[in-house]
């Protein structure tokens, strides 16, 4: 479902916005209640008298010719007195038609309209001034009707009107609704407020849970929901606490377990008289004990003891090749300008670590250089083996399948270090990459973004 | 690998292991390698036999039931001068600085090369005979021109708080520099002070990984200031170094 653009994501905003909405339809519905009622009124009590009337006096001009309409509410005038400017009112033209015509009288040229008075209406005062000066105190219009007698002139008729036509009533409800919200929305937004902090501060709290730093609880505050929402997810917190601790105890006791007899075994192949025999059995150990290092450290790594720091990117991978170098690998850095960033040191070595490894062990060798633009920072470790076909690349990131097909067993396997290795780089907020450089090696790539 | 001549008498070792299947093989490639080898499964033998015998060295592991190999640790440094070599799981990294600061002399990883703790050994031992053995060499940083060496964290940092990371070898060698500031230091010695420690980057040329070093420290690396080259001797940090 398509988000409206309006619609506020808040708890507090979309209350706020439902009871605005339904506090405006209530109050649209009163008034227009309001209106018609007020409009019957108006027919009851101004309009029917005036037409009932005009209609005699219509009907006068025919039984009494002579008539002069020099007393009483209707009077003869000479002209029209109804103007452009007024307010015209159809609905009592429309009802003096009807009358009109039901009284079987043929229609004449019929006006009427709205005269709202500004005090200084001379004329009316000339006319009826103690009367009209009550009206305009009372009302502050008047409606004129005007007929036209043929020849005669016109026949008008002045009524009082209550002042303020449909227009003020709308803003009337503008104005109520105003004062409603005021009322009402504030206690809601509060309440809102009430609500949406403490589970907000619950988001950003199971967002940022990183397991074993020994956080304090979250305070319960807010309503007694809400409280309930917080106490579980503390008890959560220490249950994944008392889990990963549990973990790590166990992942302690089985690395010790099984580094003590690899360390027995290691002490006694030196009685192995052969000495390319015992070399080989000495490697088999340092790599079993490679892989337990890094089952243990991936299993480790949702809580890392280690906290990330200002390194130089360029020394860290410097060091890193140099120390294979040391060992007497063919590994090559390009050398770089100084490049900083915020990582966690040990485990970002240990993930280059990994990368060199692999392409010494299957490429034979590793140029290794550092590229970098605007949005990231790459590690680039090219090998000169024979890749990986393209559709398994994918899946050497799986920590236990190894590429049967083209990797010797015995190297042991390509799975676990790249998986460790991606999930330091993830860690760190980037990712890694393969890619086959024309037939001519594999490229694996460490991409970390550039934080602005 | 024989022992050198000018240790006349045949080291004795204690070898303080709860685990049989490592201590007795160990003992005996070590007698094998011309030591005499006093066993002990606990820290309770350890303690018999430490005053019982005149031990030259003990090699101790951490992680043992009972008392551990900590609190032999903190006993022997200060009951006697007698040198420490811990053995430790990797996993057991808090240990191992804490046994070093504790004064143990040198600790080694299992599962070890066999061969390398003898070397290791040997290094130890000439070193307290020539007086230039030192307690705690990890402990606490250095600080020289600017920069911090962390030794419990192996890492250099700038003036900024960045930190630069070191291969084994330049850190090795960095902290037997700072370790004694404006000595000259020949080759020979630097080699000597650096190996043994981790099994890398013994026969790299010390030239080559000071001329790193000082790509990474001196503002201009073709006239150092910091790293100093002693004709006819060797090298020598020339900068004011506090212990932090």
């Amino acid at each position: 479902m398509k988000r409206l653009a309006l619609w506020p994501r808040s708890l507090a905003g979309q209350m706020a916005l439902l009871v605005a909405i339904a506090l405006f339809v209530a109050q649209a519905i009163n008034f227009g209640l309001l209106l018609r009622e007020r409009r019957q009124l108006r027919f009851e009590q101004i309009t029917s008298p005036a037409v009932t009337r005009m209609a005699d006096a219509v009907e006068r001009t025919r039984s009494r010719p002579d008539f002069a309409f020099d007393r009483g509410p209707v009077r003869l005038e000479p002209h029209n007195p109804i103007a452009p400017r007024m307010q015209p009112a159809p609905d009592v033209e429309d009802a003096l038609r009807e009358t009109l015509t039901e009284a079987g009288v043929a229609l004449p040229r019929i006006e009427a309209a709205v005269h709202v008075i500004d005090g200084r209406n001379v004329r009316i005062e000339t006319i009826r001034p103690r009367h009209t000066a009550r009206i305009i105190r009372r009302v502050g219009a008047e409606l004129l009707i005007a007929v036209e007698v043929p020849g005669r002139g016109w026949l008008v008729q002045h009524a009082p009107w209550p002042r303020g036509g449909d227009a003020s009533i709308i803003w009337r409800l503008i104005g109520q609704t105003l004062i409603l919200y005021a009322i009402v929305l504030i206690p809601v937004l509060w309440v809102g407020r009430r609500i949406s902090r403490p589970l907000r501060s619950l988001a950003s709290a199971a967002r940022d849970f990183t397991p074993g730093n020994g956080e304090t609880p979250l305070d319960e505050r807010g309503p007694g929901d809400v409280r309930d929402v917080i106490a579980a997810f503390n008890a959560l917190r220490l249950r994944v606490n008392a889990m990963l601790d549990e973990k790590d105890r166990m992942l302690g006791a089985i690395g010790h377990d099984l580094r003590t007899p690899l360390a027995a075994l290691r002490v006694r192949i030196e009685s192995v008289e052969d000495d390319a025999d015992r070399q080989k059995m000495a490697e088999t150990i340092a790599e079993m004990n490679r892989t337990l290092d890094d089952i243990l450290s991936l299993a480790r790594l949702g809580r890392p003891s280690e906290p990330p720091t200002e390194v130089d990117l360029t020394a860290l991978v410097d060091a890193v090749v140099e120390d294979f170098r040391d060992l007497g690998d063919d590994v090559a850095f390009a050398e770089s300008d100084r490049l900083t960033m915020r990582l966690r040191p040990s485990l970002m070595r240990r993930a280059v670590r990994n990368l060199i490894e692999n392409a010494i062990k299957y490429g034979g060798g590793a140029e290794v250089r550092i590229d970098r633009d605007a949005a990231e920072v790459r590690i680039v470790v090219a090998d000169r083996g024979p890749g990986i076909p393209e559709d398994r690349l994918a899946d050497v990131f799986d920590p236990f399948t190894r590429l049967e097909t083209s990797r010797n067993r015995e190297t042991g396997g390509i799975g676990l270090g790249l998986a460790l290795a991606r999930a330091i780089v993830r860690e760190a907020g980037g990712d890694i990459r393969l890619a086959n450089r024309n037939g001519s090696g594999l490229d694996a790539v460490i991409a970390l973004p550039v934080r602005g | 690998m024989p022992i050198e001549p000018d240790m006349a008498e045949t080291p004795h070792l204690l070898l303080v292991d709860d685990e049989r299947s490592i201590r007795e093989p160990l003992a005996k490639f070590l007698e094998k390698q011309g030591f005499r080898i006093t066993q002990a499964g606990d820290a309770d033998a350890a303690r018999t036999r430490l005053a019982a015998y005149a031990i030259d060295l003990v090699i101790l592991d951490i992680m043992m039931p009972g008392e551990d190999g900590l609190s032999l640790t903190r006993h022997i440094r200060e009951t006697t001068d007698i040198p420490v070599i811990l053995l430790t799981a990797r996993s057991e990294e808090t240990d191992r600085i804490v046994g070093l600061e504790m004064g143990a002399d040198d600790y080694v990883v299992k599962p070890f090369s066999p061969r390398e703790l003898a070397a290791r050994v040997k290094v130890i031992l000439r070193r307290a005979a020539t007086g230039t053995r030192q307690h705690a060499p990890e402990s606490g940083s250095y600080g020289f021109a600017g920069w911090v060496l962390k030794t419990g964290e192996r890492v250099l940092v700038d003036k900024h708080g960045v930190s630069v990371p070191l291969s084994t070898g330049e850190y090795n060698l960095l902290l037997a520099l700072a370790q004694r500031p404006r000595q000259v230091l020949t080759r020979d010695q630097l080699l000597d002070l650096t190996q043994g420690r981790e099994a890398a980057a013994f026969d790299r040329a010390i030239d080559n990984q000071v001329s790193r070093l000082r790509r990474k420290i001196e503002a201009d690396p073709k006239n150092p200031e910091i790293i100093k080259t002693v004709w006819g001797g060797g090298y020598t940090l020339s900068a004011e170094v506090t212990r932090l």
